[in-house]
């Protein structure tokens, strides 16, 4: 009895030795962190960067996964079926279009330099991009899945299973391992070598007459919001926009509750704001033109209007020619190195 | 040797038979039912569209007149309380197990069986409108039947872009001329638990004492408890004016209205958690 009992523990030892995958691969694939390159005068880290720091194949994997259509339910729609590096990540749709066309509630937004941003989306209700890769997978209007429903197509597939097992040490694909692997490839989508920066890090380029008076512009007129090197304060403002009539939409209020925040929308970053028109919440305006038209020639009043603008007669003030270098400046701000081209 | 083990154990088995069939032997556990019963004060409400007949019209404090044609809530955090004050937890970090989506109308799932309930009698129910923070993820792998039945096509109880669950769902029509009115209640809370960084806590924690003590034992009781839909408009917190449009503090169709006008409703239908710790939920009665 003892020896058939021992006789069978040691044939289930030998199995579960022979199904162990270091017999096969007995030298581990090393997964180096890789360093996030951080441009000069960026602001510091999300802290969530830190405990999902970027190594190689977890990015390699992030970016599969980002380009993968097989996360949404009829396998037609990945993050970069809206998110297109030609435009910065973002698309040149009025609203976001996802599964089966269906229309979304907002504009893409563009992704970049999401490393160094504390808040996520025109509302800022996400605050940790590991948070972020299940909102799309499951909505309605954009790939409208859900994630075991995702695991179930991707886990048996060899590229996955390598790509996995490369990054976290086995080949099992978990909810976490896919938000933290895309979040990881987000991370280190950094624009940072636009004609402005090399202006700035004195690298021989120099802005033309028409780039230099935009630039002061800018800075008298646009950069209380549009500050730091983001190019956005990160704040969220109601600067009196052509309204969302959409039911769903409040602007952050719908996040936090407060009346403060009706309407009130992330201030964008405007770098590589040439490759992503149209532009505003909703697509308000086709061109960097007609926002700049909006504001010269005054805004919608609202009880919480920005003080910048309710202090100022609903207005920024512009010339045709102010505009027309303040345009020159914002193209300044493309980074074509960061768009693939 | 192996004979003799055979005839010892079948000789236990007359002896367990007799224990089992003992008339004052009471069992260790039973189930408990609650029984969700949704009203009008003291009306049971009828489902209906704008244009139904038999739907229950109810009329609020601003005398509103008002018709629900779909009323969801979900129901998690269950805890009894014995006579001697000790809390029984049943399932409360186990959405699968612990919590349901009640649906007026699925008949089926305003009864919510508590199984396995240890004897004894118990004189009051904790349970939560919503879900606590800490388990509104919409994490499918760790709860997948909640998920599916809240997720379902004609449940429709998650928000998407909130990542949580929606914890009441309520579609109808108000006014003389049956505007629509679709009222959501979730939360948008980020952080950890006494750390907040952002959004509201919409769920609430309701107590209620139970008119007699639910004894569990021999009997599977029911607690019968009463929602009454009434206090939607008509609250201890808030009276409320429902109007139609798009500005701030419009809140009749706003899908998801601002949180400010959404917080009303919550505090009305599930209490403040200081002052009022019943909201609309009451017990009707409790069947030994």
């Amino acid at each position: 009895m003892i020896k058939k009992v021992s006789g069978i523990i040691s044939a289930l030892l030998l199995f579960l030795s022979c199904n162990r995958d270091d017999i096969f691969d007995p030298l581990p694939f090393g997964n180096p962190e890789l360093s996030l390159p951080i441009p000069h005068g960026f602001p510091a880290l999300n802290n969530s960067v830190n405990t999902n720091k970027p190594t190689k194949y977890g990015v390699e994997l992030g970016e599969k996964l980002f380009n993968e259509k097989k996360l949404s339910a009829n396998n037609t729609v990945s993050c970069a079926s809206c998110h297109h590096q030609s435009n910065a990540f973002a698309d040149n749709n009025i609203q976001a279009v996802g599964i089966y066309g269906r229309v979304g509630l907002r504009n893409t937004p563009p992704i970049q330099n999401m490393a160094f941003m504390q808040f996520y989306n025109w509302d800022g209700n996400i605050l940790q991009l590991e948070k972020q890769p299940l909102v799309p997978i499951i909505t309605h209007e954009e790939m409208n899945s859900s994630i075991l429903e995702v695991i179930s197509k991707l886990k048996d597939e060899s590229g996955y299973k390598n790509l996995f097992k490369k990054t976290f040490g086995d080949e099992k694909a978990t909810p976490e391992r896919i938000y933290n692997s895309i979040a990881q490839y987000g991370y280190t989508l950094i624009s940072a070598n636009s004609k402005y920066d090399r202006v700035k890090r004195n690298e021989g380029a120099a802005f033309t007459e028409s780039e230099a008076k935009g630039y002061q512009v800018f800075q008298q007129k646009c950069a209380g919001c549009h500050s730091t090197e983001l190019f956005t304060d990160q704040s969220f403002r109601n600067v009196g926009f052509p309204l969302n009539t959409n039911t769903n939409e409040a602007g952050r209020a719908r996040v936090t509750g407060m009346l403060a925040d009706y309407m009130s929308f992330r201030v964008p970053s405007l770098r590589n704001v040439a490759y992503t028109a149209p532009y505003g919440s909703f697509g308000q305006f086709p061109t960097l033109r007609a926002v700049l038209d909006y504001f010269d020639n005054g805004v919608l009043d609202a009880d919480n209007l920005d003080p910048v603008l309710k202090n100022n007669n609903r207005r920024i003030p512009l010339t045709g020619e102010e505009k027309e270098n303040l345009i020159a400046f914002m193209k300044t701000l493309s980074d074509s190195s960061f768009v693939g081209q | 040797m192996k004979k003799i083990n055979k005839y010892l154990l079948l000789s236990f088995i007359p002896l367990a038979l007799v224990a089992c069939s003992k008339k004052d032997e009471i069992p260790v556990a039973n189930s408990v039912t609650l029984h969700f019963s949704n009203t009008f004060k003291n009306t049971p409400i009828v489902l209906g569209n704008a244009s139904s007949s038999t739907a229950t019209v109810n009329t609020s404090a601003e005398g509103q007149a008002h018709r629900f044609s779909e009323i969801k809530y979900v129901i998690s955090n269950i805890r009894l309380i014995k006579a001697d004050g000790n809390e029984f937890p049943y399932n409360i970090n186990d959405l699968d197990n612990g919590a349901t989506v009640i649906n007026h109308s699925k008949s089926q799932t305003l009864d919510y069986v508590l199984s396995n309930i240890p004897a004894g009698e118990y004189k009051q129910i904790k349970f939560g409108l919503g879900i606590k923070p800490e388990l509104n993820t919409l994490d499918q792998a760790r709860f997948p039947k909640f998920y599916a039945e809240a997720g379902a096509n004609d449940t429709e109880m998650m928000w998407e872009w909130g990542t949580g669950y929606r914890f009441t769902k309520l579609e109808g029509f108000y006014g003389p001329d049956n505007k629509e009115m679709s009222i959501h209640t979730g939360s948008t809370v980020e952080g950890g638990a006494g750390n907040y960084t952002q959004g509201v806590d919409a769920y609430r924690d309701i107590t209620l004492n139970l008119t007699t003590h639910a004894v569990v034992g021999r009997n599977a009781p029911a607690i019968n408890i009463k929602a009454d839909f009434d206090k939607l408009l008509s609250g201890k917190a808030n009276t409320i004016l429902l109007t139609s449009g798009t500005g701030m503090n419009d809140n009749a169709t706003p899908n998801i209205h601002t949180a400010v006008q959404m917080m009303k409703f919550v505090d009305n239908l599930g209490g403040d958690g200081t002052s009022d710790i019943s909201g609309m939920f009451s017990v009707g009665s409790v069947e030994n």
